[in-house]
């Protein structure tokens, strides 16, 4: 029986949680994710819609040893290493689809919110801008005739 | 396997009284090297609703928010720029 390194158990622990962690990732891109359960209130059927992001990032690292039976002389050593990761999802309502006898429609859902945000975001750029464009204008030297 | 991979995804289709709704949906896939990261966008992209008649509509979801936030964000942009020029020629 040879003294080999064996295969450490929490790698495969860590490597059949990271496959789990895969498979949840990619099953954001499936229709269902989008599209939710619909709504019924009497004649009407009322399906929410979203928009999902998810990303996803790993890293994983491995791990080596010597034998003492190869050099005698040395003793046996072992090194290890491991990994991480990490993710998010965002989701964000974007319409609902409504459904009655008198037809299909869609209704979009607006998030007053984020377009404030992004106005103020905007009209901040804006007036830096024009600071710095003035700033600039009255640090330039006056020529004296 | 591409970098980048977009997709138009069918759900399954529901039966709502002489309507038939089938859900459409858009699917931006990236792969960084190494497959060690990678980003999935998943949006709503349109509803086709076929009636008993045999007769097909294909409805758009608009997504007015983001509408709105890139239309203020190149609004910004463009005037910044226009700023910019005005007080180059000052």
């Amino acid at each position: 029986m040879t003294d080999e390194m064996n295969p450490n158990p929490p790698v495969e622990a860590g490597l059949e949680v990271f496959q789990d962690t895969v498979e949840e990732f990619l099953a954001a891109a499936d229709v269902r994710v989008v599209y939710g359960e619909p709504i019924q209130h009497d004649d009407t059927i009322i399906i929410p819609t979203a928009e999902v992001l998810c990303a996803m990032g790993f890293g994983i690292g491995s791990g080596s040893g010597t034998n003492a039976d190869e050099n005698p002389d040395k003793p046996s050593q072992g090194s290890g290493s491991g990994g991480g990761g990490g993710g998010r999802i965002l989701s964000r309502p974007v319409a609902v689809v409504v459904a009655s006898p008198e037809g299909v429609r869609i209704e979009p859902v607006v998030d007053i919110t984020k377009i404030a945000l992004a106005g103020l975001t905007a009209f901040g750029f804006m007036v830096g801008m024009m600071f710095r464009m003035s700033s600039r204008r009255h640090a330039l030297p006056e020529i004296v005739e | 396997m591409d970098i980048i991979e977009t997709e138009i995804k069918t759900g399954d289709s529901r039966q709502i009284g002489n309507l038939e709704l089938t859900p459409l949906t858009q699917v931006l896939k990236i792969h960084m090297p190494g497959r060690r990261a990678g980003l999935i966008w998943n949006r709503p992209k349109a509803v086709v609703v076929r009636t008993s008649d045999g007769r097909e509509q294909i409805l758009p979801i608009p997504d007015v928010t983001r509408i709105a936030i890139w239309a203020m964000l190149a609004g910004g942009l463009l005037g910044a720029f226009m700023m910019g020029l005005m007080f180059r020629h000052k």
